[in-house]
């Protein structure tokens, strides 16, 4: 009996050793003496649409990003546009209404056809007007276009119907990633999962491989070569592909890279930060250049239409503690409603000070007073208000909680509204159950400040009420509109301005912080950029040995 | 048993099927929102609420929610899923992707928790030493409160992360399927063992088994003639129950290990709200759990001689599955029949039985 027993657990020992000893060795990547080895990249979530408009989840503009290229280059640096597709920067008339590109000549999609004019005002009128039919949206960059016209093989005009300032940043966004022209024959449902290999583009890798909702494997094109002329790579990446894989669990991420056995993560949280430390790991934050972090008030509600109110919840937040408490010096303390780096930032930061002392007297003078539970009341009616859990925004949970806490010092009552993606996005359209809108928008334009403002854009702070098709504020909407239809670089900073000034003595926003992408990264990975919103780009990546 | 009762136990089957559906279906048109404003409804396209209709319209999701009901059965019955709204993927294409290597994993892990829960009854009674017998015992209970993503978790830690044993990336099919097995395993071994220590505990204090020991018969003799047979009823009640485990085991782990599988395709169908998938996902898990159900209550008389009785399933006497500490009867070793059955007596209740006195 006992020596079956210790037979048997010599045998079930033997199996183990065996079984690990297949693990080992397969941590390897594979690359060749010639190329470059191929990275690994972990991705919180699973990309729904490769069709660009709809690309601005971050799981699907980081592989737009790597297989199509744009008609001009915005530096992340410098945010200046530079030429790609372009040859040259557009010639604009003097209302913004007429742009001409003219095209880099031998680009090629990776299905061999050629990216000629014919092509590009195809993908343009697609993006730009979009197809209800097929279930394709429109591109939110794209403002005012009326119709794109083939001068001839090398040059595009596009005209507009009103001044569109905005045009040439857009079609340096992944949201105008150009496609090959059969591609833009696919209805909504085929630029979705399951399709990846066919999405073609003429950037610097192509889709290989796909398994649904897992994996994407994306090879190098051999042949690319129309990187930006201000890259300091030029022709094919180096590496030999990029190999994305779905990893929606924080730990396991964070584990994976650290132990060696990825190259690069998207979407550290800040508790885990501190464990990219050394010489084998490093930590990329991307700034996302665009409207912060930060907590819409919603106006238009009875409980915050009076300014004294909206200031109070100002006053009564303290913001560098819940940074400090929940966040790293990833997550820059915000100065204004747009990021320090953003196209027409202004420093509004005297407009937020902490300070709970004026906040009760703002209260007092605003006639609410304190009830039996410690919330205030006025009229019979209690000063609790609701506020969005922003599922895609980090510990967006939490820092409604820290704030709860901090409101309820001066008699604000706080409530959370839990559900999942869905049901926030469709609570957010409504005043009467979402009256503290949590939200951030990246892109790297004026135009950001109106997108997430406008009534007829993301409308974040429902000043236009969707119940009763009222707008609030009229003053605001003309502001925002104004950053978006004025020619000039001149007057959209001067009109940004206003708007931010309007935004901040309204009281309308408190910005919380700078929100970045954070990477995490295996040091051997050399040369990992973002582009100007914090997507990846893999182009200019090495791997060391 | 009568054809005329088989055929009542199938229309059974069939009528839980279809509350099951129209639960799902009733519940996912009543929460705020659905899948077309999942996929375009985010803030993130900036769509304006004309352009979000017409996209509507043209899926035709804007037309009455019975009309879309009453469509959605007639596909079901030609067979047809339908399309995912999320991906535009097919269903049924999608569920072929993911049933083999859910499959793989719920059969490794039912396999391995039956031989764990064997060999931790097994310990529990008759391993060596006292302390080693109470630690065994105590393992069910704490095997049910670990929560199983947790399990997961820990398990990557330590065997990938820490030991490198085996790579979460980049792993062959046999070796990432070890960690969810094991990880699945656990939860499910658990019921299990405590249902064989309790038949264990039951029959030892039976009278016959002196007269078996008196005869010469060894303890594993005793084990496999005289336990095991009296744990294969209630281990049988306890096959939908697990397979209730088994499936919500498998969205954690799956989960947690990024694996593609029917667990992670739910667990993204609902944070995505897709209805087609869902509902794909809904009539396959009944059916399983219908026909599972369905073979149990018509193996009983099979399995036990007590339970042929003309008229009866054999239903009376199933057990309540969740109460694992119901008490057993018990039955003599040739078989005679004790008749425990309580005329009238509902599913899932616990027949009277002379209980003998036993201490546990």
């Amino acid at each position: 009996m006992n020596k079956r027993r210790v037979a048997v657990i010599a045998g079930l020992a033997a199996a183990a050793i065996a079984l690990t000893g297949c693990a080992s060795g397969a941590g390897d990547n594979g690359g060749g003496e010639a190329g470059g080895g191929t990275l690994t990249y972990l991705e919180p979530q699973t990309w729904i649409t490769l069709y660009p408009p709809a690309g601005g989840f971050y799981p699907n503009g980081g592989v737009v990003n790597q297989i199509t290229d744009r008609l001009l280059y915005q530096n992340p640096e410098t945010l200046e546009l530079e030429p790609w597709i372009a040859e040259e920067l557009p010639e604009v008339n003097a209302d913004a209404t007429e742009y001409t590109f003219t095209l880099r000549e031998g680009v090629t999609y990776s299905d061999g056809t050629p990216l000629d004019a014919e092509n590009v005002v195809k993908n343009i009128d697609l993006f730009a007007k979009g197809d209800p039919d097929r279930a394709l949206s429109v591109s939110e960059a794209i403002n005012n276009y009326d119709r794109g016209e083939v001068v001839d093989e090398r040059t595009v005009k596009f005209y507009f119907s009103a001044p569109s300032p905005g045009f040439a940043q857009a079609v340096s966004t992944i949201n105008s990633g150009l496609l090959s022209s059969d591609t833009l024959d696919r209805t909504g449902e085929e630029f979705g999962p399951g399709n990846a290999t066919e999405i073609i583009g003429s950037g610097p890798f192509v889709i290989a491989d796909e398994k649904i909702g897992s994996e994407l494997d994306l090879t190098t094109r051999e042949d690319y070569d129309w990187a930006p002329p201000s890259r300091d790579h030029q022709g094919a990446a180096q590496i030999d592909g990029v190999n994305f894989i779905v990893a929606g669990e924080a730990s396991v991420r964070v584990g994976t890279v650290v132990s060696g056995q990825a190259d690069i993560a998207r979407t550290i949280p800040a508790p885990d930060e501190g464990q990219f430390v050394g010489d084998t790991l490093s930590l990329v934050a991307a700034p996302t250049n665009g409207v912060n972090n930060g907590l819409n008030l919603r106006f238009g509600h009875p409980l915050l239409e009076d300014i004294k109110v909206r200031q109070a919840i100002i006053a009564g937040i303290d913001r560098q503690t819940i940074v400090d408490t929940l966040f790293t010096d990833s997550y820059p303390l915000a100065t204004g409603v747009l990021a320090k780096s953003a196209r027409g930032y202004v420093d509004t930061s005297e407009f937020y000070e902490f300070d709970q002392d004026r906040a009760k007297q703002l209260l007092d003078e605003a006639g609410w007073v304190e009830g039996s539970d410690g919330i205030r009341e006025k009229d019979g009616q209690k000063l609790t208000l609701t506020f969005n859990e922003a599922l895609p925004q980090p510990r967006s949970k939490e820092v409604v909680t820290l704030i709860q806490e901090q409101l309820a010092e001066i008699g604000i009552g706080v409530e959370i509204f839990a559900g999942d993606q869905v049901a926030q996005d469709e609570a957010q359209k409504d005043i009467d159950t979402i009256q503290v809108y949590h939200s951030m928008v990246g892109r790297a334009d004026f135009d950001v400040l109106k997108s997430q403002l406008y009534s007829a854009n993301r409308n974040a702070a429902l000043n236009l009420n969707n119940t009763t098709g009222e707008v609030t504020d009229p003053e605001l909407d003309t502001l925002l509109a104004q950053i978006a239809s004025v020619p000039t670089v001149d007057e959209r900073q001067a009109a940004s301005a206003a708007a931010q000034q309007r935004i901040a003595e309204q009281a309308y926003v408190l910005p919380l912080f700078e929100e970045p992408q954070v990477f995490g990264l295996q040091s051997r990975v050399q040369g990992f950029s973002t582009e100007s919103i914090g997507r990846p780009s893999f182009y200019e990546v090495t791997l060391e040995k | 048993m009568s054809l005329r009762v088989l055929l009542r136990r199938v229309g059974q089957a069939f009528l839980v099927l279809a509350l099951a559906y129209t639960g799902a279906y009733v519940l996912l048109s009543a929460l705020p929102g659905d899948a077309v404003m999942a996929r375009y409804g985010s803030p993130d396209l900036g769509l304006s609420t004309e352009q979000i209709a017409e996209i509507r319209e043209s899926y035709g999701i804007d037309r009455p929610v019975i009309l879309r009901y009453f469509e959605s059965i007639g596909a079901f019955l030609r067979g047809d899923f339908g399309y995912s709204v999320q991906s535009g993927a097919k269903v049924s294409d999608l569920i072929a992707e993911a049933l083999p290597s859910t499959l793989a994993l719920a059969g490794i892990a039912l396999v391995g928790a039956v031989f764990l829960a064997v060999v931790i009854a097994f310990t529990a009674s008759y391993g060596k030493g006292t302390w080693l017998r109470r630690l065994f015992r105590n393992l069910p209970p704490l095997f049910i409160s670990l929560p199983v993503f947790w399990i997961g978790i820990i398990l990557i830690q330590v065997f990938s992360f820490r030991l490198g044993l085996i790579p979460v990336i980049g792993a062959s099919p046999a070796q990432a399927i070890i960690l969810p097995a094991i990880t699945l395993m656990i939860p499910i071994a658990a019921p299990l063992a405590q249902v064989f220590l309790r038949s264990i505990d039951e029959v030892r204090e039976q009278p016959f088994v002196s007269v078996v020991r008196a005869r010469g018969a060894s303890t594993s003799w005793l084990l496999w003639r005289n336990v095991a047979p009296n744990a294969l009823l209630p281990a049988l009640t306890m096959a939908g129950l697990l397979f209730g485990e088994l499936v919500g085991g498998a969205i954690v782990t799956e989960a947690v290990f990024g694996r593609v599988g029917i667990g992670n395709l739910t667990a993204q169908a609902v944070a995505n709200r897709d209805t087609p998938v869902l509902l794909a996902v809904v009539v396959i898990a009944t059916v399983v759990f219908v026909t599972i159900n369905l073979a149990v209550d018509l193996l009983y008389p099979v399995l036990d001689a007590r339970l042929r009785r003309r008229g009866s399933g054999g239903r009376a006497a199933r057990r309540d599955p969740a109460f694992v500490d119901a008490p057993m009867e018990t039955a003599a070793i040739d078989g005679s029949a004790l008749d425990a059955v309580a005329p009238g007596s509902g599913p899932g209740s616990a027949p009277e039985t002379d209980r003998p006195g036993g201490t546990r």
